[in-house]
């Protein structure tokens, strides 16, 4: 009898994981449910947003939730599995696929065709970021670019002139290394074997760091990376850069954009997206008190740009939307409207409507200004974006790049070489079954 | 005999009656929760769509295939093999004194108590970095004494996992409150009559305060074991898992695999695993006990 | 004479200074963290990353405590402080009262099936809470308990989310009370919850005040369970709240994040201070005795 009992009950729990029926939260057709990551300031932004557009639709119910980066993805992880997904749902670049692909964002070439969307004034490159085969997933909130930040003054001290955005990666190996001697200070600061700094190195080098099906590497001469990393390697030798130990210790491996030792002036410079400068620089004592300069990544000899326009993040329409279209009209809002943007205030990253970003090249503040102006050189001279990084990604970062390339090599368990091989390998391996 | 069966069926009754709102609660909350973790563990599952029966594969890869995750296994065991002892010596030790006839104790407990609520709070984190990282406390300290020290002692592999040990002994806490209920449940009476048989500091220790105490060390120690091999917010919080996965503690393994890389039928198996081995260790905490834990009373009778 | 009584002073005198001095340094080592988040708390955004290492501010500021208290679009943290005390009263509350009735019932009645039931309320313990998240999610979806209190509540009223621990250590100290005081209570003509309710209870008081501020404490911390239910913002809990000022990847503002956590651990430190009381006072005198 219990056993039958405990049967029954698994059966109907197994059941409900399968087809996860929960009753969705929407209360029906006027409602619309947002959901984002952020910190106060966008939490702030954002909710005055809703709230304005809340008002300008009389009979509408705006719900809307929020959490820090982590929390977010554990509770809309969680919310999917209970295909409890609110309407709108903000998206990052590098998830995107992992979501579409298990059909949980909705394709949203038809509200563009039943005109929900009006992107006539939206260049097609600040779109192509949200697109996975031609079909668009997710609207871009905001151009983004990698950069490196130059601090002025340790520049000045040490006599090195201001490179150019089309510097070399040996003359930063110099430049690096000159900062070093003369200020004392690290020539460059936490992360310079990040992942993006190794995409972006074959994208300068003409190609990208997955195939075009995302089922392996896309690439096949390995020595540009290698190169790449005994340059980390001679520049942490020769103390221009945090060991890697300090790196995990004193500066979270260059992950919270906080500790970056360029706040506190310990290194001249450092790499990181270009939205994320407005607050690098308020962390680092504000345009009064330092002076940052933007230039773009170095280059291979000869080689293309490393730059592409990324979306800093997207809105995307859930698979359990209640109200798809009300959703739509919502990020059309948020792409075009002028009032909108006066209160989100590019926090999100450089709009990418025409008329928008006009408005509020005046409004901005300083460090702003600089971001602004910035991608508009980036726009100017950059590589078409890569395809969104495939299924399967977030496996090869976590338990392969990072344990291997990242802190493996630099702590001296693998030499260049073999930890090139392993990623190969095993990019083979984890992307293949995934795609 | 028949009052005899009377009596069982009564005892029953009461037994389960008393532990109602548990065993209701354990029935529709947590079993079914349980037993979903247990399906998942036999199958693909990466949350978002359903899950595919793929027999042992996951226990297959996890001890054949994943050098990770035995990296994992070492550094738990390591970190719970150290950390446990220690963190109930302090705690036993502090408890002791705190329990001493002094002024100003409330405050002290106050204190010391202090870094057990700090806990879990993202500020834990950073101010481990400001002690144990390159420009930190601690190598400030050394260079005070004239040690110039070279080391990052929180991204180091060789002493990352101590800083961890450092900080859950630090969270003593919850043990020492424990241990100072316990201390105060032991009748003064006792130590009295002790004395006046002429016992004194350490062997009133031994004679009186460790096996009343036993039922209560018993309990932390058990405690202490599932916590130290489950940990996982101070690894989460602090290190992540790094320098070279030396504090890729198994939980926090575990949760990564399971959400940050959507692989929950894995974590699903890893949980299971461990579910096993911590109640191997604590099922033979148990059977020892009885050669250890002294009980006023041995078994309940009423 | 009087010089004896006068050096057995002094020494006394001594042993208490040295005692104080040794308890209150090591005590310093215990509270620094909290001093340096309490300094923190109080520099200005411009000077918390640029002089980590110094305690006490260059520049005195309450503004993050202003701004953070704010809250979020106008929900202050006047509201998430409400519903964290709801939850972690009612929540250590009904904790405390089910894992004393459940405790008793596993330390003083000998009934079929004990050990198995034993076995696996430990065994909860040991499966992470983080496994278990999402099977649960779909359950409490289907029970139509999301954005409501009550997987917050009920699974503690019910011994479960970790109650295991508060009923497994009541166990252990009604098990260190002699069998003997019930049994001359059940020959007075009480009852098994009588016994329970007016032997035993007083008696583990020290045992139950613990409990309850270690429930207290880990409800009130506790972020992941309201994190997963609880959508509507003015619903929020403290501790759900001051995570939602972190994004490493953008902006995080960490002065608000020290103040509102400083302020977190007020009410913490405050049940903990008055309630630590009631555990030294203990049962000593209550004529307890093997």
């Amino acid at each position: 009898m219990k056993r039958t009992v405990t049967a029954i009950l698994l059966v109907l729990f197994v059941a409900g994981m399968v087809f996860a029926s929960g009753e969705p939260e929407g209360e029906g057709s006027d409602s619309l449910r947002v959901m984002w990551w952020g910190s106060q300031n966008r939490h702030e932004r954002t909710i005055e947003t809703l709230e304005l557009y809340e008002a300008n639709n009389d009979g509408l119910e705006v719900t809307y939730e929020f959490a820090g980066w982590t929390d977010y993805w554990t509770k809309l992880t969680t919310m999917a599995a209970g295909r409890n997904l609110p309407d709108v749902i903000q998206q990052d670049y590098a998830y995107l696929t992992e979501w579409q692909s298990r059909g949980l964002i909705q394709p949203l070439d038809p509200f563009v065709d039943s005109g929900l969307f009006d992107f006539s004034d939206v260049a097609d490159a600040n779109l192509a970021g949200g697109r996975i085969d031609g079909q668009l997933y997710g609207v871009n909130l905001g151009v983004n670019s990698q950069c490196m930040v130059l601090d002025v003054a340790r520049f000045e001290e040490a006599g090195v002139p201001l490179p150019d955005d089309d510097w070399t990666w040996s003359e930063f190996e110099e430049i690096v290394l000159k900062l070093h001697e003369e200020t004392g200070v690290f020539g460059f600061g936490a992360g310079l074997l990040g992942e993006q700094l190794w995409k972006s190195l074959y994208l300068a080098d003409g190609s990208w760091a997955f195939n075009d099906d995302g089922t392996a590497l896309g690439y096949e001469d390995d020595s540009v990376f290698i190169e790449y990393i005994e340059m980390v390697l001679r520049l942490q030798e020769a103390g221009a850069i945090p060991h890697i130990s300090r790196e995990a210790s004193d500066y979270a491996n260059g992950d919270n954009l906080e500790m970056q030792p360029i706040i506190p002036g310990d290194a001249a410079m450092a790499s990181m997206w270009s939205n994320q400068l407005t607050a690098m620089w308020t962390a680092a004592g504000g345009p009064e008190e330092r002076d940052f300069v933007m230039v773009m990544l170095p280059r291979l000899e000869q080689g293309r740009p490393g730059h592409y326009i990324k979306p800093s993040m997207f809105f995307a329409i859930s698979r359990d939307a209640q109200n798809p279209d009300e959703a739509a009209r919502f990020i059309d809002f948020v792409t075009n409207d002028l009032g909108a943007n006066q209160i989100l205030l590019a926090e999100r990253g450089v709009p990418i409507a025409d008329a928008v970003r006009d408005d509020l090249t005046t409004r901005v503040g300083r460090p702003q200004e600089v971001v602004f102006e910035f991608m508009s050189r980036v726009g100017a001279d950059s590589s078409p974006i890569p395809a969104p990084d495939p299924v399967g990604y977030t496996d090869l970062i976590q338990n392969v790049y990072f344990p291997v390339v990242r802190d493996g090599v630099r702590f001296g368990e693998y030499t260049p070489s073999e930890a090139t091989e392993i990623l190969r390998e095993r990019a083979a391996e984890i992307l293949g079954a995934a795609n | 005999m028949d009052r005899r069966l009377l009596e069982n069926r009564r005892r029953a009754i009461a037994g389960y009656l008393f532990i109602s709102p548990w065993l209701i609660g354990f029935l529709t909350l947590t079993l079914l929760p349980i037993l979903g973790v247990v399906y998942l563990s036999f199958t693909k599952y990466d949350i978002f769509t359903a899950p595919q029966w793929i027999g042992l594969g996951n226990f297959v890869r996890m001890f054949t295939g994943d050098p990770r995750y035995w990296k994992s296994v070492g550094a738990t065991f390591y970190f719970a093999i150290v950390s446990v002892p220690l963190k109930l010596f302090f705690a036993l030790m502090v408890a002791m004194i705190l329990n001493a006839p002094h002024r100003g104790l409330d405050f002290y407990r106050a204190v010391y108590y202090t870094p057990s609520i700090l806990g879990t709070s993202v500020a834990v984190a950073v101010m481990w970095r400001e002690i144990f990282g390159f420009d930190g406390l601690i190598n400030a300290l050394l260079a005070n004494i004239g040690i110039r020290s070279e080391m990052a002692w929180l991204g180091d592999p060789r002493t990352a996992v101590w800083t961890l040990i450092l900080l859950v002994i630090w969270q003593f806490g919850s043990p020492m409150l424990i241990f100072l209920a316990g201390l105060k449940q032991i009748p003064d009476e006792l130590y009295e009559s002790a004395h006046i048989d002429g016992a004194r500091g350490v062997r009133k220790f031994f004679w009186i305060t460790l096996p009343l105490l036993s039922p209560v060390i018993f309990f932390n120690l058990v405690m202490q074991i599932i916590f130290g091999l489950t940990v996982f917010t101070q690894p989460f919080i602090i290190t992540q898992g790094g320098p070279l996965d030396t504090t890729n503690f198994y939980a926090l393994y575990l949760y990564r695999r399971a959400f940050e890389t959507f692989q929950m039928g894995y974590g699903a198996a890893m949980a299971l695993v461990l579910l096993l081995v911590v109640a191997f260790f604590t099922g033979i905490v148990f059977k020892s006990s009885s050669l250890w834990v002294f009980y006023e009373s041995k078994e309940g009778k009423a | 004479m009087s010089s004896s009584v006068l050096s057995m002073r002094t020494r006394r005198r001594f042993r208490e200074v040295v005692f104080h001095v040794l308890v209150f340094s090591f005590g310093v080592v215990m509270l620094y963290p909290l001093l340096w988040l309490a300094g923190s708390s109080f520099k200005p955004s411009t000077e918390i990353w640029t002089t980590v290492s110094n305690i006490v501010p260059r520049t005195f500021t309450v503004a993050h405590y202003i701004n953070g208290w704010r809250g979020f679009g106008g929900v202050s943290f006047a509201t998430f402080y409400r519903n964290s005390f709801l939850y972690a009263g009612l929540g250590t509350l009904a904790s405390v009262a089910t894992s004393a009735f459940v405790a008793f019932g596993f330390a003083r009645v000998r009934f079929p099936g004990r050990n198995i039931w034993f076995g696996c309320m430990l065994a909860t313990l040991m499966l992470p809470v983080q496994i278990q998240i999402i099977p649960q999610y779909i359950l409490f979806t289907q029970l139509r308990w999301v954005n409501t209190f009550w997987p917050l509540i009920l699974p503690r009223a019910l011994g479960q989310a970790g109650q295991a621990f508060f009923i497994f250590m009541i166990v252990q100290f009604i098990r260190g009370i002699p069998i003997e005081l019930d049994e001359a209570a059940s020959i007075d003509g009480l009852g098994r919850f009588g016994i329970f309710n007016r032997i035993v209870m007083p008696l583990v008081k020290p045992a139950l005040v613990t409990s309850g501020i270690f429930s207290f404490y880990w409800t009130w911390a506790d972020f992941l369970t309201p994190l997963i239910y609880l959508n509507d913002p003015r619903l929020y809990t403290v501790s759900v709240a001051l995570r939602a000022f972190a994004d490493p990847s953008g902006q995080t503002d960490w002065g608000a994040i020290f103040a509102m956590s400083f302020l977190s651990l007020v009410p913490v430190l405050i049940v903990f201070v008055i309630f630590q009381k009631q555990i030294v006072e203990g049962i000593s005198t209550s004529g307890l005795k093997g």
